[in-house]
């Protein structure tokens, strides 16, 4: 159905879901309450999971990539970071919109491989980079672009969980980036949005793990970036040990004042229990997931809507700052960002 | 016991010198011929002795003439030195407020010249002495930490310029941010590391919050690397603002193997609102840093069994800082071995 303005219904769309782990599960729950029809496919045949769930019968698992392209009026692509490109470019080739999970892919050259997919197709690919969809990080953008605190000076974002064991390849640095990539890769977006491009990287990461990650392996990783206009962030990353809870923190100090958070400190309910479960996801229990906030916006773009706050070139951006970090961790040397 | 105050440079004097009124026993003779301000509300010299009520001499010497078991330096940054050498000269145990000095040759020539006369150099770094990093050490000790990998912290305040203009002087202070509070964080770094040497230090630095009022670096994040492999990352920024009511903060992260530990130094408060003056406060508790520094240095007993930061401690942090200003000028990181 077309709407007066030419847009279609988001509930008319066809989602096309690659991947069926806990990312394609997060979405899935997101695009159920869109109301949309869903395909899942999965190299490891798990999509049934994912429709069993799917009490309405909106869900159907699918057999291939190929049935998949077929059917989908948009891809939602959740699989390990070093399949993105190709499953996008394949997307992108049929001319499908495409949402992509963070980060786009491991690298420059292979991020830019999809976005000139994507262009040369004239089809939007969005990256999922869903700390924007945060409600304390949409206030301190908010707050930030309004003039609040005057441009950020110097600006400090941690991100601390336990070591995802959930699946072996984010504990293989060359399928997922370690947590350099995988989990840092939000705050460089937030620090990037907030305070200019990157010009500079220094970067140390602290592993103990061997792959596939165990319960009790560790990495911790420490980022320096230098803003065009002069500004610095520091970026800290925890894959703590078991029991380690999820928490987000930022304090962004300009010439006219300070915004700070720290999510241990402004929980709205608590419950003391046992050990917690592994603390590798945000609680976002008290307030509309930003997974659902995130898809909406890009389903509404993907119908003719506004364009959403994120595109594929802060996907690409960030994935730069990502790259440029491995590297400086890998050869101690400060890494220059090359636009 | 007779202890002496050596210049009213820092707006620590002050502090050092209630708390000596706290302690058993002591009698305290200050000093700051150097002391001059032209704001009569933020007297030095006679003046403000008066109004601490504390006993004043009118120079250095008369202070070593009265004979002091220990001295504590407070003058400018790079004012240090001379002080410190006149009490080794003099066979005074002698503590010096931090940073111990604003070059590397004047810091080894303070240690030198006091190992030589034998009398006790320590430097004032009061966080080691909260309950808190006690609390960290014996986490770490327990074992419960596990190996530690990295250390972050943040030592962030509010501007340190008004009645005391020298801390934004790149002369006296020794620079600016970098100089100011890289060092508190580096000093708890080193106890806990039992004096793992710095190897490498990288800094980037601004002065995106005051420029064009001071000239100095403002804003700075360092990262250290240690001989052991451990990274520590300090955000040493004055990025508090100024009408902040809290001056600022100490806070650390200790990322090990086995947990996360983290302490606030200075997160111990009551909060609260005061309906007649319409505004907040928070009234802090808990550890009183400066209170437990002088206790272990002049009566050799603190709370926590923490002792003073010596010569060659203060000189490690120090060299932290130093790197840290070299990386920021040169934009690469600095080899310190």
């Amino acid at each position: 159905m077309v709407q007066a303005d030419g847009r279609r219904e988001v509930a008319d769309l066809y989602v096309g879901l690659v991947g069926a782990g806990v990312m394609a599960r997060t979405h899935h729950q997101a695009w159920r309450q869109l109301g949309v029809r869903i395909g899942v496919y999965s190299i490891d045949g798990g999509g049934w999971r994912l429709a069993e769930e799917d009490t309405g019968g909106r869900t159907e698992e699918l057999g291939s990539l190929d049935e998949l392209l077929a059917r989908a009026d948009v891809v939602d692509v959740c699989t390990p970071t070093d399949t993105h490109a190709d499953i996008v470019v394949a997307a992108a080739d049929a001319s499908r919109p495409i949402l992509c999970e963070k980060p786009l892919s491991l690298d420059v050259a292979e991020t830019q491989r999809m976005l000139d997919a994507a262009a040369a197709a004239g089809v939007p690919l969005y990256p999922g980079h869903v700390v924007r969809y945060f409600p304390e990080y949409e206030v301190l953008v908010r707050q930030v672009k309004d003039g609040r605190i005057g441009p950020p000076a110097v600006l400090r974002f941690t991100r601390t969980g336990s070591y995802p064991t959930r699946s072996a390849w984010f504990s293989e640095p060359e399928r997922s980036g370690g947590v350099l990539t995988d989990q840092m890769v939000h705050d460089f977006d937030m620090a990037r949005l907030l305070a200019g491009e990157v010009v500079k990287v220094h970067a140390k990461e602290l592993t103990r793990v061997v792959p596939p990650a165990e319960p009790g392996a560790v990495a911790a990783a420490t980022v320096v970036l230098t803003h065009a206009g002069g500004a610095v962030t520091h970026v800290r990353g925890v894959w703590g040990p078991p029991g380690t809870a999820f928490r987000t923190g930022y304090r962004v100090a300009g010439p006219d004042g300070v915004l700070e958070h720290d999510s241990a400190a402004t929980q709205a309910f608590t419950l003391q229990t046992g050990p917690s479960d592994e603390g590798v996801m945000p609680d976002v229990g008290l307030v509309e997931s930003p997974y659902l906030g995130e898809i909406r916006e890009m389903a509404e773009a993907f119908c003719g809507g506004p364009a959403p706050r994120v595109d594929g070139a802060d996907g690409l951006a960030a994935v730069a700052i990502a790259e440029a970090a491995r590297r400086s961790s890998a050869t101690g040397e400060v890494v220059e960002v090359t636009r | 016991m007779k202890v002496g105050v050596l210049s009213f440079a820092h707006t620590h004097a002050a502090g050092y010198v209630h708390e000596l009124s706290t302690l058993p026993g002591i009698e305290v003779l200050a000093t700051d011929p150097d002391g001059v301000s032209s704001d009569p509300a933020q007297p030095r010299g006679r003046a403000l002795a008066e109004q601490l009520g504390v006993a004043y001499a009118d120079t250095y010497e008369d202070v070593f003439a009265w004979g002091p078991d220990a001295v504590i330096v407070t003058a400018e940054n790079s004012r240090h030195r001379p002080l410190v050498e006149l009490a080794a000269r003099h066979g005074v145990d002698v503590l010096c407020e931090k940073p111990l000095a604003t070059s590397q040759a004047d810091g080894e020539a303070m240690v030198a010249a006091c190992r030589e006369a034998g009398v006790r150099l320590g430097v004032a770094y009061p966080v080691r002495f909260h309950r808190a990093y006690a609390a960290v050490k014996a986490a770490a000790a327990s074992g419960a930490l596990g190996e530690i990998l990295l250390v972050t912290g943040a030592n962030n305040g509010r501007l340190p310029a008004g009645a005391r203009a020298w801390f934004v002087d790149p002369e006296l202070a020794g620079g600016g941010a970098l100089m100011d509070h890289t060092v508190h964080i580096a000093d708890l770094v080193d106890d806990l590391l039992d004096g793992q040497p710095a190897v490498e230090v990288y800094a980037q630095a601004n002065n995106l919050l005051y420029e064009g009022t001071v000239s100095v670096e403002t804003a700075g994040l360092v990262t250290v690397r240690y001989a052991n492999g451990v990274i520590v990352t300090i955000d040493c920024s004055w990025s508090q603002p100024l009408s902040h009511p809290r001056w600022g903060g100490v806070e650390v992260q200790v990322i090990g193997t086995g947990a996360v530990a983290e302490m606030d130094a200075f997160g111990q408060l009551v909060g609260g609102w005061d309906q007649r003056d319409k505004t907040a406060f928070a009234l802090p508790w808990g550890s009183d840093l400066d209170h437990d520094l002088l206790s272990s240095f002049l009566l050799g007993t603190s709370p926590t069994g923490m002792t003073v930061a010596d010569g060659e401690a203060g000189l490690r942090s120090l060299r932290v800082a130093l790197g840290a200003m070299e990386s920021a000028r040169s934009g690469q990181a600095v080899r310190l071995d």
